[in-house]
């Protein structure tokens, strides 16, 4: 009993202490007396709690895992559902961004010629097994495809349409070695035909009818066009001239044009239903980058002989400039400065060496060097004669740069080394103050 | 000195551990109530009173805390002393302090209108609360068994 009494006034006494805390806690607030001991508890038991959290958050987790589990396969499930479905539909939005991006370029295409075009597209190449360079496309006579009609991309010429059947056509490309299709030079009347030589249409070959007419790589050429638009439109870009062949002696020239359209990586295609009412001519052609266009275009000689004059010039104006810092008089004296020429410039004085050399192993390098190519090949007429007897492909240009004939001329046929160079040197020379005189 | 320490134990691993755990319904249960019942239960009412009010206090104390300071100290007092003085056989006893300790607290929460006692904290934590106290019961039962026997050292 007296336990029981002493113990009472121990509730007692504590409880009357709660409360007397808890009241003076809840009418100070904020001043409250026992904010320190608040703080004390919070510094000391916070430290204690970081340091046992850090140690037991792991088994926490684990609980906190094995309560979610069942949640948390189901979760997994969805979510993997999901990237999968994302990802699907991430991979066919960027598909079909391509196939917009190709079609829309290829609509352009169409507009720019007046092409009235059906898309389609390739549904099956052929392979290795065989001989000819076809492909299946996914439209038929029931979109109003008939055969031998003109298919195209946004990018070019990609061949005509063989057989058509109700869902499906089969076009024949333009690299297939059966194929001949009508071309015409950008520019010009100048006229020839494409054959495919197969290798997967990286290349094509371009005959060239008149063997006189001027031809550079970097030309574009285009569809010439059939009769009523059958098989070929006129106009289509077909591809652009990579290197000019030597062909002496024959009646056509051979090129080998790099066609526009990729046509080992075809996807969507148009198939001209209707030609346009008239020859679109060049308006089909994708603008030019600008410094290409200067470089290639028909009245080519020009332009193409400056800038390599004006970069010898600049060369000469850097030699004079040297030479105005090391002695004034150079220019008077001719012969004293000619071996310590001869050495700091070699390549120019080389350069028709090695043009010509070039030219025999692949003329497509420039397009200067590939035009000269035939006549430095048969070189002997032009060395007898000078620059009279040069063909007339070389004529019409050549009024602005006498000066480079008797070297070009006199420099290929020349067998070593020093023969070559003396007289180019002199030329070189003549050449420098001529230029300077013109200047 | 036992039972300090425990209460101690206790109070650290409610607040690192238990109240960690998400168990169904947001509620965790109150080990702190349990080992104070424990302690009383062996030590008597006086000691009972003493160690729940100090265990009040920790908790209190604690952070992380928001509630008024003697909150806990007065609810877990009470419990001590009803513990130590024993309400009938050791089970009941632990079961009506299991009971009571959250009705106390939302009461004495009421009382200061604590704006976080509402009729949703009476219809559904304090519930859930002795739900789950109430399943971890026998451990402080068994113990207590143990402990009235000859040989437990108190």
């Amino acid at each position: 009993m007296r336990e029981s009494r002493r113990a009472r006034l121990i509730l007692g006494t504590l409880l009357t202490a709660a409360l007397v805390i808890l009241t003076v806690d809840h009418r100070l607030g904020g001043s409250s007396p026992f904010g320190p001991l608040r703080t004390a508890g919070a510094w000391l038991f916070g430290a204690v709690e970081q340091t046992a959290g850090s140690v037991t958050r792991p088994i926490g987790e684990l609980l906190g895992a094995y309560a979610n589990a069942p949640g948390a396969r189901d979760e997994i499930q969805r979510l993997e559902a999901e990237n999968a479905r994302l990802r699907t539909a991430l991979i066919a939005g960027r598909i079909d961004a391509a196939r917009s991006e190709e079609l829309r370029r290829m609509l352009g295409l169409a507009g720019r010629g007046g092409y009235k075009i059906v898309t389609a597209n390739v549904i099956a190449r052929r392979g290795s097994p065989g001989f000819e360079e076809a492909v299946q496309i996914d439209a038929g006579t029931a979109d109003g495809i008939r055969p031998e009609m003109t298919v195209l991309n946004g990018d070019g010429l990609i061949g005509r349409v063989v057989s058509a059947a109700a869902g499906t056509a089969t076009v024949v490309l333009i690299s297939d070695r059966g194929s001949a299709t009508g071309a015409r030079l950008e520019g010009g009347q100048e006229i020839g035909v494409v054959h495919g030589v197969g290798d997967n249409g990286r290349l094509v070959q371009f005959r060239l009818l008149d063997s006189t007419a001027p031809l550079a790589p970097g030309s574009r050429i285009v569809s010439f066009g059939s009769q009523h638009g059958t098989p070929y439109v006129p106009g289509v870009p077909i591809g652009a001239i990579e290197r000019v062949e030597a062909t002496p002696g024959e009646l056509t020239r051979v090129a080998f044009a790099r066609p526009f359209a990729r046509l080992s990586a075809l996807d969507v295609v148009g198939v001209v239903v209707r030609a346009p009412e008239r020859d679109p001519r060049d308006s089909v052609l994708p603008p030019r980058p600008q410094p290409k266009k200067e470089a290639v275009r028909p009245p080519r000689r020009d332009t193409l002989v400056r800038p390599e004059r004006d970069a010898r010039d600049a060369a000469l104006r850097g030699r004079d400039a040297t030479d105005a810092v090391r002695s004034p008089a150079r220019d008077s004296t001719v012969d004293t400065p000619e071996q310590d020429l001869g050495e700091r410039y070699p390549g120019e004085e080389r350069s028709p060496g090695r043009d010509s050399a070039r030219a025999e192993v692949d003329p497509g390098g420039e397009p200067e060097g590939a035009e000269v190519a035939p006549d430095r090949g048969q070189g002997e007429t032009g060395r007898e004669s000078g620059g009279a007897v040069r063909p007339p492909a070389r004529d019409p240009g050549d009024t602005r740069s006498p000066e480079r004939d008797p070297r070009s001329a006199r420099t290929p046929g020349g067998e070593s080394r020093d023969s070559v160079r003396s007289p180019a040197r002199d030329q070189g020379d003549g050449g420098r103050s001529r230029g300077e005189g013109g200047r | 000195m036992t039972g300090v320490l425990i209460v101690l134990a206790t109070v650290l691993v409610q607040v690192i551990m238990v109240n960690r755990v998400a168990l169904p319904g947001g509620a965790t249960p109150d080990l702190v109530v349990l080992a104070v019942i424990g302690v009383a239960m062996a030590r008597g009412p006086a000691a009972g009173a003493v160690i729940g009010f100090c265990a009040g206090l920790l908790v209190d104390v604690m952070p992380p805390t928001a509630h008024l300071l003697g909150h806990y100290a007065f609810v877990l007092a009470i419990v001590g002393y009803l513990a130590g003085r024993g309400l009938g056989t050791p089970v009941t006893t632990v079961m009506l302090c299991v009971v009571i300790a959250p009705l106390l607290a939302a009461g004495l929460g009421g009382l200061i209108s604590d704006p976080r006692v509402t009729v949703g904290t009476l219809t559904d934590q304090v519930p859930l609360t002795i739900a789950y106290t109430l399943i971890l019961s026998p451990i402080v039962m068994w113990l207590y068994n143990r402990g009235t026997r000859p040989g437990y050292a108190t």
